[in-house]
């Protein structure tokens, strides 16, 4: 369509109607670029680690323009951060679909919890400790949080102590946050067995059930003797 | 005893000079962000000066923190020594560490950052620096069965979970400027948490 030979009006209505068309070529432009380079990113990250891997190597991989990765990222360290996001996804909504079912002790529940996360997690082993190594990378904004921050996983570990306190297996003055770390401690330990000495999963997993056992051993409900009183929590 | 030499002496003032330069550039830089050009400059020498004493970044970095982590054995051992009984050992352990690198957090968080590493991190944390503080606490839980105070089970895996804890509450005293008092609170309840299964009485 000419828009010499059409009233002014009317140019402008097409061209309106051109525009979201555009737009929406844009957007699916972006998001394509936005999985490409996160797909590159995941396979070097994993295989090169975090430090080893340039965004110039990404954009090769990914066989896009450096500058397209910079439209789409803020920084390197935001493109891992994405790929773990993601990759968490799927087991996060693994999660939830298990834990509602899992019953008995927490110390119990609490194994299974931390078997499945080992168990998805195995065949990635360096691109979760290139994730923490790159938590305290100093030339971080603040705002970066460290791994052990993330909020779902730490969700999921504060709700299965809340049912244990009312399971009564585990005594309700202790500070969720304190436990949670101390669970998150014994995580991460695990994890460098396993990237560091190639502990399989079957490795981690019994390294990891052993902390939970003594974790939990802690956190049992204080008996008394005597008349109940206010006792100081713990 | 023959006197050092004056090459002698030269090159440990060298030495001591590169590596004062290199720990305020970790710690205002942090390890990846610190280079041996800026280390040098700093220090008022040449690359091929530190180069000459160094073999490389890493090895910089490694010096500083055996450095610091026989002083931080020594402060913890006479913290401990201190200690009412055992969980109060630790403690005690714990706070001489916080309060070790309360006025260098940055290099604290620029040696989590290298202990890390898939590189570097293995030969740090397995240092005989690093084991002794290690053997430090499983020492003071050993101190603790001989005087009844707990029983022997589990002693190697508890040690090794008390020094991650102590370790794991690092990322909240750099991110968050927690306290001396805060820090102490939490720990006081997570070595209690961690002891309890070995507890008597």
């Amino acid at each position: 369509m000419s828009s010499k030979s059409q009233p002014l009006k009317a140019a402008t209505a097409a061209r309106a109607a051109k525009a979201p068309a555009a737009a929406g070529a844009r957007q699916t432009q972006k998001e394509a670029t936005r999985s490409r380079v996160m797909e590159a990113a995941r396979e070097l990250f994993d295989t090169q680690g975090y430090q080893g891997t340039t965004i110039r190597e990404i954009a090769r991989h990914a066989g896009v323009s450096v500058g397209s990765v910079f439209t789409t990222f803020a920084s390197k360290y935001e493109i891992l951060s994405q790929v773990m996001e993601d990759r968490l996804e799927g087991l996060y909504a693994e999660l939830d679909r298990v834990i509602p079912h899992l019953r008995g002790p927490t110390v119990d529940r609490l194994r299974t919890m931390f078997a499945i996360h080992f168990a998805f997690e195995a065949r990635h082993k360096r691109l979760f400790l290139a994730y923490i190594a790159a938590a305290f990378d100093w030339t971080l904004p603040p705002t970066s949080l460290p791994m052990g921050r993330n909020q779902r996983l730490q969700g999921i570990i504060a709700d299965c102590l809340s049912k244990g306190v009312e399971q009564g297996d585990v005594g309700s003055g202790f500070d969720a946050q304190e436990v949670i770390d101390l669970l998150m401690a014994a995580y991460i330990w695990s994890y460098r067995l396993a990237a560091w000495h190639d502990a399989d999963a079957t490795t981690m997993t019994s390294v990891m059930d052993r902390q939970i056992g003594l974790i939990c051993d802690g956190l049992r409900p204080r008996t008394r003797g005597g008349p109940p009183t206010d006792y100081p929590s713990i | 005893m023959k006197a050092p030499t004056r090459r002698a002496l030269a090159k440990q003032q060298t030495r001591a000079k590169v590596l004062a330069a290199a720990r305020r550039l970790f710690s205002e830089a942090g390890y990846e962000g610190a280079t041996i050009r800026d280390i040098a400059a700093a220090a008022g020498m040449s690359t091929g000066a530190v180069f000459a004493n160094f073999a490389d970044k890493s090895d910089l970095f490694r010096e500083i923190m055996l450095t610091d982590m026989a002083a931080l054995g020594d402060a913890m051992s006479s913290a401990a020594a201190r200690g009412a009984d055992v969980e109060d050992a630790l403690l005690k352990l714990f706070i001489a560490g916080y309060s070790f690198y309360r006025s260098q957090l940055p290099l604290a968080r620029a040696a989590f950052s290298v202990g890390w590493s898939p590189e570097d991190g293995p030969a740090l944390r397995s240092s005989p620096a690093a084991q002794a503080l290690n053997d430090l606490v499983a020492a003071i839980l050993k101190e603790g069965v001989k005087k009844g105070e707990i029983a022997d089970a589990d002693l190697d895996v508890r040690a090794r979970m008390l020094f991650e804890t102590y370790l794991s509450n690092y990322p909240q005293a750099i991110f968050e400027a927690w306290t001396l008092e805060a820090l102490e609170a939490r720990s006081r309840d997570q070595i209690r948490i961690l002891l309890a299964g070995a507890r008597r009485a």
